[in-house]
Parts: C-alpha cells; sequence; structure tokens
C-alpha cells in the first residue's frame, strides 16, 4: 500500500526571547553567541502551555488541511522530550480533545528530537501493511534548558502535526521510502526525574549529529539509488544554524536547498518538532512532483531519513494553511524575567 | 406576615484577632436577650447565617456547634447562601414564626475570615460562583468588575461615579462606633487606590471582616424600646443563574429586581415610601446597580443621583447608614443580619449620630454571590 | 490535589468549546489572584459570547493592549488552567486567544 500525507499543521508559540537578553543577564558576549549559534532570538511557551496544548493546535490545524475529521483517525502517536507526565500518555490526552473517540491506538514516544519522526516510520508500517487507513504523528516540545548553560540561547517551543492515509489522490505527498541510523552514544540526556538536560558539549557534533545524519542519509541514498541532485529540497535537523549546513554541504546538497527548511534562524530548535517544522515550511513553497530529504536526528542517538514526493493535493489544499512564515511573523518579545516566569523557572 | 423584632445587636466589625467566633456570638446573643428582656428560654429556634465555617475552619454543623456555645438545647440550624447567608437566616427565621411552629425565634449571621491570608480567602468566597469561575482565577472583585465595564459601556457610568459611593460610605461609617473604617476618605483616595480587578480599586472593594450579629423575632407584639413596635412586612429571596456567564444582563441583578417587585408587593409599599435602606454595597458598582435594580432611581441614573448627595444623610431615601459593606465591613455571614439590625435601630430611634429623622420604614437588600441570590426584607415601625 | 475523576468528567464540556470563536461582552485585568494563582498575576479574564449563543468565563491570552474591549474576536484554545501542585493529575481547558 503507498503512503502519503494528507496534510500538515503548525503551532508556533507567541512569545520570543532574544539572545541579547539573555546574554546581558550572564555577562555574555551577544553579537558572539549570535554568530556562533546562528540565531537571534527563540520561541517561548507561555506558562500555561505545555507539550500536550502545542500539539492539540497543531493536530487541529493539521486534521483541517488533510480534511479529515478527527473519528476517522486510527492511531495517534506523539513525540516530544517534555510530555508533561512521566507515566500517563500524551497522545491519549491529545487524542480526546480532538474528539477521536475509541477505537484507535494512541502512544507516546520519546527519542530526544527524533521521537516523532520515528512515529511517521511506525505509522507508514501500519498504513502500509493495510492495517489502518489514516493516522496522526505530531512532535511537540516545551523545551527546557538549564540557565546560564549554551542550550538557553536555542532550545525552544513549538509543534508539527502531520496526517499519513493510504488516499494517494488526497495526499500532498507520498513518503516513498526511509531509512535509519542508530547506536548507543550519549552526547545528550535527561536522567528520570531531573528537571533539566544536561550534555556532552562538542560531543554532540563529530561522533553525534554528524556520524547519525550522515549514516541515516547515506543508507537512504545508497538503498534509492538517488543523488543529492535529485531533490528540490533538503531539511535536516537544526539543532544550531551551523549543523544543518555543514551537513548538506558535506551530503552534497546546496544552500538553495537547503535554505527554505531553516526555520531554527526564527524560532530556534523545538526539538521534536524542529525537523517536522522545516518540512512544513518547505512544503509551503514547493510544486507537485519535487523530491524532498529529510533527516532528523535524535540525541542518545540515532538519524531517521527520509524520501519524499510532493503530489497534485499540495497546490489544491495549499490556501487552507498558514504557511510558517505568516505563523512566525506573528510575535512578541518578552523579557528574559518573562522568559523565566513562562517557564516556570522563578 | 406577622414577624416583629424585639432586639439586635452586632459587634464591632474589624480584624478581630483575640475574638473566636464564639465570643462574638455569645456577646451578640447576650446582648439580644438583654434588650429584649425576655428569659433565655423562651427563645424556640436558632438560625445561623455563614459561608466559610467549612472552608476556612473545617467546621460543619454549626447549628449544634452555636446551640452548645450558647447552652441553648434547641433546633439549630446553619443557612447558607454565601453573602446572603445572613438574609437567608432572617427569612428563614420568618419562615419559622410565619408556620406557627414557633413564637420566639434568634437570628445569628457570623463570619471570622481575618485567621486566613487574604489570597486564600479570596479563593474560598469564589466558593460562592460557577466553577469555570474558579477555574479561570476570578476572585469577587473580578465578578463586579466585569459587571462594571458593562454598566460602563452601556451607562457612560465612570470610575469617578463608583468613588462618589464609597466616599458616602465611609462619611456615614465615621458616625458608626461599630464600623470596620469608621473614617471617611476623599474622592481622590478612592482614584488613587491601586486597582485590583480593573477597572475596580481597593477603595471600591468591601474589605476582609470579622464579626457577628443577631436579632430576636417573635409573633407576639411586644412592646419594644421607646413605645415602637418593628415589624417585618417583607421577605422575599429571588434567584438567578450562579455565574454571570449565564446571565442575561451583566449590568443589573435579576434576582434583585424580582425580590424587590414580590417584596413591594408582599408588602404594598413602593419605593418612594421608603425612609432608609441597607443595600449590598459589597463594591461600590453594587450600590449603583442596586439603586436601579431595587426601583430608587431609573436605569443609568443612581450614580448622578448619589454624586449628587440624595442618598447621604439628611436626603432621602438615606443608604447605608452603617457605613454599607465598605466601610462598616462585610463579615459574610453577619452582613445581612447586621442590615436589618442597622433598620431596626433606625426605626427605633437608636441610630445614634446616623439617626435618620422620622425613619418609619426600611429595606434591607443582601446579594449572594454575584447575584446568584437576592434577599430583601421590609420594616416598618407600626 | 484536584480529583482526577472531576477532571475527567469535565473533559466532555472542554471539548465542544474548543476552537470556538466569540467575542468579548465584557474583561478585567485582575492584579491581586486567589490563592494559587499567585505566579500568574497580572492576568486578564473575559466573559466571551460565543457564536452557538451560550456565554463562557475564562482567562484571555496572548492578548495585546488593543485587543482589551469589548466587542473584540476571539477564539478557544486549549491552555493548562489550576495549579495540580507536585503530585496531581494536570487539568486542561478552554482560555480564549484574540483573532
Amino acid at each position: 500500500m503507498k503512503v502519503g500525507i494528507l496534510g500538515y499543521g503548525v503551532y508556533l508559540p507567541k512569545y520570543r526571547v532574544k539572545v541579547s537578553d539573555i546574554a546581558s543577564v550572564w555577562g555574555k558576549n551577544s553579537a558572539e553567541i549570535e554568530k556562533l549559534l546562528g540565531l537571534k532570538e527563540k520561541s517561548v511557551s507561555s506558562f500555561d502551555e505545555d507539550a500536550v496544548t502545542q500539539a492539540f493546535e497543531a493536530a487541529s490545524i493539521s486534521l483541517k488541511h488533510a480534511n479529515v475529521s478527527a473519528s476517522e483517525l486510527e492511531v495517534c502517536l506523539v513525540g516530544s522530550e517534555s510530555h508533561p507526565y512521566a507515566v500517563n500518555p500524551t497522545s491519549t490526552i491529545v487524542a480526546e480533545f480532538l474528539g477521536v473517540g475509541q477505537n484507535y491506538l494512541a502512544s507516546d514516544l520519546q527519542f530526544a528530537c527524533k521521537a516523532a519522526t520515528s512515529g511517521i516510520i511506525a505509522t507508514f508500517g501500519l498504513i502500509a501493511c493495510g492495517k489502518i487507513n489514516i493516522g496522526l504523528v505530531i512532535g511537540s516540545d516545551k523545551a527546557q534548558a538549564k540557565t546560564h548553560d549554551i542550550l538557553e540561547y536555542t532550545s525552544s517551543s513549538a509543534a508539527a502535526s502531520y496526517v499519513l492515509g493510504n488516499n494517494l489522490n488526497e495526499s500532498i505527498m507520498q513518503i516513498v521510502d526511509f531509512a535509519s541510523f542508530s547506536s548507543d552514544t550519549p552526547d545528550f540526556w535527561r536522567r528520570d526525574g531531573v528537571r533539566f538536560p544536561s550534555h556532552g558539549g562538542r560531543f554532540t557534533g563529530e561522533p553525534a549529529y554528524f556520524a547519525h545524519v550522515m549514516g541515516a542519509a547515506k543508507n537512504l541514498l545508497e538503498k534509492t539509488k538517488l543523488q543529492p541532485s535529485d531533490f528540490s529540497y533538503c531539511v535536516f535537523h537544526m539543532p544550531n544554524g551551523k549543523f544543518p549546513k555543514e551537513v548538506a554541504k558535506r551530503l552534497g546538497f546546496t544552500s538553495q536547498q537547503l535554505a527554505p527548511s531553516l526555520i531554527f534562524e526564527e524560532v530556534g530548535n523545538p526539538y521534536s518538532a524542529s525537523s517536522l517544522l522545516g518540512l512544513c515550511a518547505v512544503l509551503d513553497i514547493a510544486k507537485p512532483g519535487q523530491l524532498i530529504f529529510m533527516v532528523s536526528y535524535g540525541s542518545g542517538a540515532g538519524s531517521d531519513s527520509f524520501v519524499f514526493k510532493t503530489l497534485e493535493a499540495l497546490d489544491k489544499k495549499r490556501k487552507s494553511n498558514q504557511p510558517f512564515s505568516r505563523l512566525a511573523s506573528h510575535k512578541k518579545n518578552i523579557s528574559y524575567i518573562d522568559y523565566l516566569k513562562y517557564g516556570r523557572k522563578i | 406576615m406577622d414577624v416583629n423584632i424585639i432586639a439586635g445587636s452586632t459587634t464591632k466589625f474589624g480584624e478581630l484577632w483575640h475574638v473566636s467566633p464564639r465570643d462574638m456570638v455569645r456577646q451578640v446573643v447576650e446582648d439580644v436577650i438583654d434588650q429584649a428582656m425576655i428569659s433565655r428560654s423562651k427563645l424556640q429556634a436558632i438560625f445561623i447565617g455563614n459561608m466559610l465555617s467549612s472552608s476556612l475552619g473545617g467546621q460543619d454543623h454549626l447549628g449544634a456547634f452555636f446551640a452548645e456555645e450558647l447552652g441553648l438545647s434547641i433546633p439549630a440550624v446553619k443557612v447558607e447562601g454565601a453573602c446572603a447567608s445572613g438574609g437567608l437566616a432572617v427569612h428563614t427565621g420568618c419562615l419559622a414564626i410565619m408556620s406557627g411552629l414557633y413564637d420566639t425565634v434568634l437570628v445569628v449571621g457570623v463570619e471570622k475570615m481575618t485567621d486566613y491570608k487574604p489570597e486564600t480567602v479570596a479563593s474560598v468566597l469564589m466558593g460562592a460562583g460557577s466553577e469555570a469561575e474558579r477555574e479561570a482565577g476570578l476572585t469577587f472583585p473580578a465578578l463586579y468588575a466585569l459587571m462594571t465595564r458593562v454598566h460602563m459601556k452601556k451607562w457612560s457610568t465612570t470610575e469617578k461615579d463608583l468613588a462618589y459611593v464609597s466616599v458616602k460610605n465611609h462619611f456615614h461609617a465615621s458616625l458608626n462606633s461599630h464600623a470596620q473604617f469608621p473614617y471617611q476618605v476623599t474622592l481622590e483616595q478612592v482614584l488613587k487606590s491601586p486597582v485590583i480587578a480593573s477597572p475596580l480599586k481597593l477603595l471600591d472593594c468591601s474589605p476582609i471582616t470579622d464579626g457577628a450579629a443577631a436579632i430576636i423575632l417573635t409573633r407576639n407584639k411586644k412592646a419594644a424600646i421607646r413605645n415602637k413596635t418593628v415589624s417585618i412586612i417583607a421577605s422575599v429571596v429571588a434567584t438567578d443563574t450562579l455565574g454571570l456567564a449565564e446571565r442575561e444582563d451583566l449590568s443589573s441583578l435579576k434576582a434583585s429586581v424580582i425580590a424587590a417587585k414580590n417584596a413591594y408587593h408582599q408588602s404594598g409599599i413602593s419605593p418612594k415610601d421608603i425612609d432608609v435602606v441597607e443595600v449590598h454595597d459589597c463594591f461600590t458598582i453594587a450600590e449603583i446597580i442596586a439603586m436601579e435594580d431595587l426601583g430608587f432611581f431609573p436605569k443609568g441614573k443612581a450614580s448622578f443621583a448619589i454624586k449628587e448627595g440624595v442618598t447621604k444623610l439628611g436626603g432621602y431615601p438615606v443608604v447605608n447608614t452603617s457605613g454599607g459593606l465598605k466601610a462598616s465591613g462585610h463579615p459574610v455571614g453577619a452582613t445581612g443580619v447586621k442590615q436589618v439590625v442597622e433598620i431596626y435601630q433606625q426605626l427605633t430611634g437608636r441610630g445614634g449620630k446616623k439617626q435618620v429623622k422620622d425613619a418609619r420604614i426600611g429595606l434591607t437588600h443582601n446579594v449572594g454571590g454575584s447575584g446568584a441570590t437576592a434577599v430583601i426584607h421590609i420594616l416598618k415601625c407600626l | 490535589m484536584i480529583s482526577p475523576v472531576k477532571i475527567w468528567r469535565n473533559q466532555k464540556k472542554i471539548k465542544t468549546l474548543l476552537g470556538c470563536k466569540g467575542k468579548i461582552i465584557s474583561w478585567s485585568k485582575i492584579h491581586v489572584p486567589p490563592a494559587g494563582f499567585e505566579n500568574q498575576a497580572p492576568y486578564v479574564v473575559v466573559i466571551v459570547s460565543l457564536e452557538s449563543g451560550k456565554n463562557y468565563t475564562a482567562q484571555f491570552v496572548d492578548w495585546e493592549e488593543e485587543h482589551l474591549r469589548i466587542g473584540q474576536r476571539v477564539r478557544a484554545v486549549l491552555r493548562r488552567t489550576r495549579e495540580p501542585g507536585e503530585e496531581g493529575v494536570i487539568p486542561y481547558g478552554v482560555k480564549f486567544k484574540p483573532l
């Protein structure tokens, strides 16, 4: 059975905190940090938002875009590293509010920033084998970082939702193929009961991000016998402004292929929503009949790579969705103090 | 109706740190028994108006609690209707007598609010509202603020109009030794006070208060003080929706309107006959809305009259000689009973410095929550 | 701790309100909050007249000063409501956002 994406939805919180406001509190050179990391501000959720509320909003939009009613869903998977409960599924809370009913499979996924893409692969499997027709996969995070840590400048909040189905006529794109690359690499982690994650500094670079993104990318390119030049666009997980550009270059993609996906520059790194949000931004401007290459990355570590092919319905359904660029422009800057309040750190 | 008041008493209202609910009730009950010059054994039932004994103090079963405290093993019932608990207790006392089952009953209103932090009290007071209101983090000032804004839009009421109510009631309170704030305030002080829930400011809002009040009701016409007999000629209750969202008009309390209509019908009295009034000014806007709901002024016209001093001592009708809830204080369960005590004292010439000349007919208006319950009593000197 | 059973029963009502549109019929900015809402103040509460014909009272979020007016169009969104404390089930409910 062929599997396609029937629709997608984005949720961005309204608030932003500037790198310069954070840097000035800790006595750091803001210009240096902005240059190093590649962003000027990141998205911040309000104190009454969390992975559940964001997932719900994104999912509602994706269902409308897909022209699917919640009761048609047979699967709901939510990937996050900020699930509000250690035990109690985000997926059922979200599905209940969406009105999915009770005859569905729900599950929560965790794999740092690639939790949701694992969900896409799992749902693909259920659809491809003919067991289900329509499923929902959401990546949502209200990322937390230790104050004064480098991650404080980049870890942000957002959600991206995708409706998958077997009706290619109604699909905006087809999931053509995928591959994965996994290993035990402790580059970034959070122990149970501990509030903020820890990381291995520069260890998160070559042995972690690059090894796995390149690994999954090479696996897929070999499998599909495709070359970077066959693709119109590429999307890579964005932990900072430099890594996706560097890995694109190493794999042989051009900066033009990469540029539309770089949501990091607007909102920072919303963890499980990162690569999925990049994909949404690309889909906002892509045309039917184009190939898109995407590789996610989750610390711990692993990458999932995908080949997507856009279809006719992409144009047809375009006006029933607000593009990422418009959503990102509805923003308001808040102070570092308010950022701490909203993150319940003070 | 054949219900007469033969005694009325209140404690000082305020932050009474050293005084317990038992102390307060004992004080007012001993006082009314003294005043009425009857023996304790004549009291056949007690009705206690109180809202927060359970949520703040963990004490239910208040009837039994006070019956024991007073050494009176007689039928004892707690009556609760949020801030209208006192008025409802008076109403229940009237029903008891009119039923024919009791000749003489004691009605007490009591509230102890200062044992807990204001934030805690603000939270439990919202037991008077709806779940949605509690979930949204509303407070009483917010509920009335929401009504204020609509009244402002509809009738061009201003913050200054609200402030005049506070100034008047503080003036009356300065003549009331039992008031929590027995001093005047200026218009500027009210307008400059900090915002609690926009547009209501600190001096628009009644305070957190401890206090108790008691009255003795009897069927038998007893010659009361100075040869005056005070009868209750109307005792009416009306209800409206619990939460504001379900109301028809946010600039009026339908329960007050209905209760007033029924009270005037029951007593054959109309607003122009009334000399002295105690209305439920939990917030300044509430007095403005009440004067319109009770038919004293047309809609949108009450603030003008108040500003002109029509309802101040020396005017007609005189409203809230006690200082109202704003300036004499608002011990929730006690207020409804204290209002009756104030009118009783006015009608028997015991109003002291705040005496309204030749007061013969008075009205009390007690509201529960943001208007879900309204209780009106009309008292007449026979 | 809020009763998990009450939270569970409440969900049905919340579901029907999510995504609904309406307009503000009154609002107030609360500077002095009740217990449990201390860390949120000041916040705005509104009564909204929904397109369905009913009114609903809730908090107002993501607003600017210009949205604080009677007649402002709004939409119902899902947010956390009361503080669950360290251990309790998290209550979610409806708040309004300007359109």
